[in-house]
């Protein structure tokens, strides 16, 4: 079966630098494939090259067969490749529900969108999602005073309302309570019966809970794929990687 | 809840706003004082749009003068080409003076009163869709664009004094009746014509707040604040930029017609850097992010200006930099603001007690 995703031989210069150098990841429909690495590796780089924010120097990226390479931002989320970002990025002076109903883009064109004044369908999914993240009571607020784990549950929840067929995930539990890292994991099992998810992230604890594959990343280039087991007992992993960590 | 943010409240204010301006006319006798009111609601309807386009948008746009101007002249060549006739006399007296021997083509759609009219808004709007598409598709934004918008503005007041032979350069053109409407002329002095603007103004407030109140209006204000998160939601954000802008293009459209049925004139002043300045003066003061408030600035300042400006003279430009810098510095949403933070006192001081069932779900979820 080919993959739901498939990077091939992916290369990103800036200004001469190279930062990923021949990178490929095939990531299969419904699993969950978790991208760690050293800091600098290029995990963001490579989900800013999926998502259309950098274009690659050279190589593909396919979706659902479809070359997507170089497409407009836009174009790829309408395609369903939904995005969480590394530093949480919501809209600060919206309240949580504006936020909600933001991302519920199933309708996207601009002169149709002036004649919408909120629709059933996408309030009874606002309150589903509000109700899963623990937001229903901050509904009214303004996302700006959230609390910083809020606010990442806010980001997955806008992801949720957009409906993507796979979502990327940047650190999603980066400044979590070991409580709510556990309620994040639940909810990514819960997602990978719907979705296919790709999460990078640096809690190695998270990353055995979620993982179906895991790809290790460093100096833009693959290092090492596989189960969790193989991953850990990999002698060039835990030299550039996992031998760093305290754990 | 804050009354400032009750859907209903803000409804029944602008309705008793409506009512009131709607009511001048029958309070007013003085016809040369109804005319000037008249030109309130223009500044009212310029205000609207720069409070859609900045403070709703975040698009800076200080050369709203543009279609402000292009609407003008061409509501101005509407109403000259209105006393010309087509077999005994074809040619404006000022293009004479300026020995034209035949009406330019850019004059001939002139001779039909509902195309002039056409024009003088589709023009506008459709070189504020071009430009703008131009500019967000390039990811122009913040004080580029500004920048942009004010160059745009330049080159037309030029182009237009330059055009001496059709345009009558700084002299503008002055036609010498009223619009004539239907067989009916239109006294810029009666209550007919007040009414006439003031109904435009009603009627596009209220389009503009239901605009800001739909799905389209909540993503122009999320573009504001990150329009690089936008994107990855899957919405083209160079078509909602490019859709307020034309939209406020086409309010300011609107007033310059409004303007030159009113005082029977346009001359470059229109186009004038400092006119679109003071637009953006109005809404910063009252309140970009209050349609209401933006018209209520643009009335405060235009209304000082008059009464007080002209005793005050220099200083009065002086205060009103200061006030405007004030306001900026520690009012950024204006005058309304402080409203929104009067109300918002108010509520949470009288009912403190519906904090708490919040504040314990909020205990809950970080637990
Ligand atoms: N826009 C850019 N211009 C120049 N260099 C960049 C740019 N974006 C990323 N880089 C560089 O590319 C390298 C990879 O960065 P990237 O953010 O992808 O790392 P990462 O694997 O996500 O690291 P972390 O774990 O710290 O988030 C870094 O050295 C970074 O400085
Ligand atoms: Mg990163």
């Amino acid at each position: 079966m080919a993959g739901l995703l498939e990077i091939k031989d992916l290369h990103k210069s800036f200004d001469g630098t190279p930062v990923i150098n021949g990178f490929s990841l095939e990531v299969t429909e419904m699993t969950v494939c978790c991208v760690v690495g050293p800091n600098g590796a290029g995990k963001t780089t490579t989900m800013d090259l999926i998502t259309g924010r950098q274009k690659p120097t050279s190589g593909t990226i396919h979706f659902a067969e479809e070359d997507i390479t170089g497409l407009g931002e836009h174009e790829i989320a309408r395609r369903g490749i939904g995005r969480k970002f590394q530093v949480p990025a919501v809209f600060r002076e919206l309240s949580v529900r504006q936020n909600l109903e933001v991302a519920y883009s199933k309708q996207t064109n601009a002169l149709k969108n002036m004649f919408v004044f909120g629709d059933a369908a996408m309030k009874r999914k606002l309150d589903e999602i509000a109700a899963l993240a623990n937001l229903t009571e901050r509904l009214e607020v303004e996302a700006g005073t959230l609390s910083h784990g809020e606010t990442q549950w806010l980001e997955i929840s806008m992801v949720l309302m957009q409906n993507p067929r796979v979502l990327l995930l940047d650190e999603p539990v980066a400044g979590l309570t070991e409580g709510e890292i556990m309620k994040t994991a639940r909810l990514i099992k819960q997602l990978k019966e719907t979705n296919t998810l790709i999460v990078v992230e640096h809690d190695m604890g998270f990353v055995r809970e979620i993982a179906d594959v895991v790809t290790v990343m460093h100096m833009g280039t693959l290092l090492a794929q596989g189960t969790i087991g193989e991953i850990e007992a990999n002698d060039r992993v835990r030299e550039v990687y996992l031998g760093s960590e305290e754990h | 809840m804050n009354l400032y943010h009750n859907k209903l409240a803000q409804w029944a204010a602008y309705g008793v706003f409506f009512a009131i301006i709607a009511a001048v006319p029958l309070f007013v006798s003085d016809s040369f004082l109804l005319n000037q009111l008249g030109t309130y609601g223009v500044y009212g309807l310029l205000a609207l749009s720069i409070s859609l386009c900045w403070g709703f948008g975040g698009i800076l746009n200080l050369g709203q003068g543009i279609a402000f101007g292009l609407a003008a002249y061409g509501m101005a060549m509407t109403m000259q080409m209105q006393t010309q006739d087509p077999e005994s006399n074809p040619i404006p007296p000022f293009m004479l003076n300026n020995s034209l021997e035949q009406l330019p083509a850019l004059w001939e759609p002139f001779w039909s009163t509902g195309l002039g009219i056409t024009l003088a808004l589709v023009v506008p709007t459709l070189f504020y869709v071009i430009f703008g598409n131009l500019m967000f598709r390039a990811r122009v934004s913040g004080p580029f664009f500004a920048i942009m918008s004010l160059a745009m503005l330049s080159a037309l007041f030029t182009i237009i004094l330059d055009m001496q032979p059709y345009t009558n350069g700084a002299n503008g053109i002055t036609p010498p009746q009223p619009l004539t409407i239907l067989g009916t002329p239109l006294d810029p002095y009666g209550p007919a014509t007040y009414w006439l603007v003031c109904g435009l103004l009603i009627a596009l407030t209220v389009g503009a707040k239901l605009l800001t109140q739909s799905k389209f209006g909540l993503l122009v204000q999320a573009v504001r604040g990150d329009a690089e998160r936008v994107r990855f939601l899957g919405y083209n954000v160079a078509a909602y930029e490019t859709a307020i802008y034309a939209l406020s293009g086409f309010i300011a459209a609107v007033a310059g017609c409004c303007w030159v049925i009113l005082v029977q004139y346009v001359s470059p002043a229109q186009l004038d850097v400092s006119f679109s300045v003071t637009m953006v003066i109005w809404a910063g003061i009252g309140g970009r992010l209050s349609l209401l408030g933006s018209m209520l600035g643009a009335f405060i300042i235009q209304g000082g200006q008059s009464y007080l400006g002209d005793a005050l003279l220099s200083t009065w430009l002086l205060g009103l930099g200061a006030f405007f810098i004030i306001v900026v510095r520690f009012l950024p949403k204006g005058l309304a603001g402080l409203l929104e933070m009067g109300l918002g006192a108010l509520s949470s001081g009288r009912r403190p007690k519906q904090l708490e069932p919040a504040d314990r779900a909020n205990a809950m979820a970080g637990e």
